[in-house]
């Protein structure tokens, strides 16, 4: 049989006060099911004939519908087949949660994803051993690489169909655990920051003034977001088996003040404290009395004195697709040709 | 209040439980009320709905005006107006805020800047452009307002108002309380483009969606909103999801529904939260 292909797309990222307070970008949902189409024509070039979708009402289905029907009329047969996990709509990342796992349990090859860092890490979360290919559509995007779509369906549709060798076509990568006490227990995938606002409120972080601790499973000076700030002070590759934990403190009072592109459209003075590499598997205690835990850029977690919260990283967490490895495999193995 | 985890001081936090707390009440009596068959016309409830018209108000003065909905009862308790004359308008009498003859979905109390509930479906749009313009024209630092539902926001008004709110850069919230329906029709099915982040993006509009039941989410969203539109920033759209308590208006049999889609949240946005124990209530 066919392999089977999984595709998370969240119809709803990128829609968060970062619009207002920055300039940060609108990916209008035509958009997103308009990649979803090129990614489903890569895929079925590569033969696979089955894909297993994410339902929502938001229009991406409806938008597919039509395409579907107009490639019928056309007679061109370029599409795979899709199903829908038969789930109900909440429009909540609840959606995410359940379909990621019903695809874990219909034995798919591969779970595309689409949206930014937060449904990234809400599919990391359900997907256990499945590897992952991220294409960014939310506003944070430090997780998913960035290129062209397409270029990720045709790396998918190699892996899926067993044409390139799990050892080249997936990775393992690190994720951080956080538990406070016995109350509530969550994951990152790139970052966990600490800040002083005690209630989850409008969810995004953009005032450096609250910012307190940072730890981050990776960090590069060319992404955005939270990670950014390690990344302009020790870059560490996803490879690399540690992460990195950096003491924030509001600009005024800090010793060093680095210039960040903390969030899409903010370049802005981040105060630095103490930086230190985390170690996998040992836990960090946290050392701060009251505030929220962002996972990802989000605010999530309220804690207080009464809680204790640990944070550890873990190594070989989850699997994702290395499309460069692919697709460099691909091109000496001659894999494209057609004769 | 060094100790205090919430986005703003201990009283305003009371006047917004306050405000919340007494629109709950005030929908709940009109629900039995209504029942009784002496108030003439129809009421439609705000249930519910309380944290969206709370989360916002809390960010005005009377300087700043509103132009609420067919649904108007909350906008008007948290803009400030009182809830006798309210009630007595409600029932018609002449002690009413406009003197009876306006009844549920025409009070209005422009000294507060309540510009009107509205029985016309998009009306309040061009309104709170035209109130905008003159903030801006005078320079008072004025924001307008406007609230729709998610069935209003397909009027031709609520669109060309966005058009004229963004050639203008007029100081125009435009703020959309999607409760899920219109009367009878799924915002799924009537609402062509999906997203209302995508539809203000088509007028260059910057978009946010909030939790329209988490005070706190509408209230951190709409203070930057509405201060950015404050400093001649320009308009903005806020979506505030919710889900509609009662039905669409008071005797709606709501046979249209799915079971328990509506059930009743037992606590306001506020309670059952850290801010309980803040509060000490
Ligand atoms: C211009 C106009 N058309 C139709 C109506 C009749 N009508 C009253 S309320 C309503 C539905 C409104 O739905 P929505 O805007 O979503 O607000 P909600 O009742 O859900 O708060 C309709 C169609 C009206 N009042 N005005
Ligand atoms: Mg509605």
């Amino acid at each position: 049989m066919s392999p089977l292909v999984g595709i998370v797309a969240n119809p709803v990222s990128a829609s968060d006060i970062r619009r207002v307070v920055a300039n940060a970008s609108t990916l209008q949902v035509t958009d997103r099911a308009n990649i979803i189409l090129r990614v489903l024509s890569a895929l079925r070039a590569c033969g696979v004939e089955n894909v297993l979708m994410m339902p929502e009402k938001s229009g991406i289905r409806r938008h597919i519908t039509r395409a579907y029907e107009r490639a019928a009329n056309l007679k061109e047969d370029i599409f795979p087949q899709i199903h829908h996990v038969r789930q109900d709509i909440t429009t909540t990342v609840q959606d995410t949660l359940k379909a990621t796992a019903a695809m874990k349990e219909a034995g798919c090859k591969v779970i595309i994803v689409l949206g930014g860092d937060g449904t990234h890490r809400a599919v990391v979360s359900q997907c256990g051993d499945i590897p992952i290919a991220g294409i960014s559509t939310g506003t944070n995007n430090a997780f998913p690489e960035h290129r062209e779509p397409t270029i990720t369906g045709l790396a998918v549709g190699l892996a899926a169909m067993g044409r390139v060798p799990e050892s080249i076509a997936f990775e393992g990568n690190k994720r951080l655990d956080i538990k406070i006490g016995d109350r509530a227990d969550d994951i990152a995938i790139v970052d966990v920051a600490v800040v002083t606002e005690r209630f989850v409120g409008a969810k995004a972080i953009w005032k450096p003034e609250n910012f307190r601790e940072l730890f981050v499973t990776f960090s590069d000076p060319e992404v955005i977001g939270m990670s950014a700030i390690a990344g302009l002070l020790e870059p560490v590759s996803r490879r690399d088996s540690h992460g990195l934990m950096v003491q924030l403190t509001p600009p005024h009072e800090a010793k060093m003040r680095l210039n960040v592109p903390f969030a899409p459209g903010i370049i802005g003075a981040i105060g630095i404290g103490d930086v230190k590499h985390m170690m996998p598997g040992v836990p960090v205690k946290l050392d701060f009395p009251a505030g929220t835990i962002a996972l990802d850029g989000e605010r999530e977690l309220a804690f207080d004195q009464t809680d204790d919260v640990t944070i550890t990283l873990v190594k070989d967490a989850f699997r994702t697709v290395n499309v460069s490895a692919i697709m460099n495999y691909a091109s000496k193995q001659g894999l494209m040709k057609l004769n | 209040m060094s100790n205090n985890p919430f986005p703003l001081p201990k009283e305003q936090l009371l006047e917004a439980y306050t405000k919340m707390k007494t629109i709950r009440e005030f929908e709940e009596r009109l629900h039995v009320e209504f029942a009784k068959g002496d108030i003439p016309g129809f009421v439609h409830l705000y249930a519910g709905e309380e944290a969206s018209g709370t989360g916002i108000m809390m960010h005005l003065e009377d300087k700043d005006r509103i132009a609420s909905t067919h649904r108007g009862h909350g906008h008007c308790i948290a803009k400030g107006v009182e809830v006798e004359g309210m009630m007595a308008e409600i029932y018609g009498k002449v002690t009413g805020s406009c003197r009876g003859k306006g009844g549920s979905m025409h009070i209005a109390d422009l000294s507060k800047g309540m510009m009107g509930a509205n029985g016309i479906l998009g009306a309040g749009a061009p309104l709170i452009c035209g109130a905008a313009l003159a903030s801006k024209y005078r320079g008072d630092g004025g924001v307008g307002i406007t609230f729709f539902g998610d069935g209003a926001s397909n009027q031709g008004t609520v669109l060309e108002s966005m058009n004229l709110a963004a050639v203008w850069n007029l100081p125009v919230i435009f703020v959309v309380e999607n409760n899920g329906y219109a009367e009878s029709t799924s915002v799924d099915y009537a609402v062509a483009v999906d997203s209302y982040i995508d539809r203000a993006a088509g007028f260059g509009i910057p978009g946010v969606t909030v939790d329209g039941t988490d005070f706190f989410a509408v209230y951190e969203a709409a203070g930057e909103i509405i201060k950015r539109a404050r400093e001649g920033g320009g308009p903005a759209f806020l979506e505030c999801k919710m889900v509609r308590f009662f039905g669409h208006f008071e005797g709606d049999a709501q046979t249209y529904r799915a079971k328990g889609e509506n059930e009743l949240p037992q606590n306001l946005p506020f309670e059952g939260h850290e801010s309980r124990r803040y509060l000490g209530r």
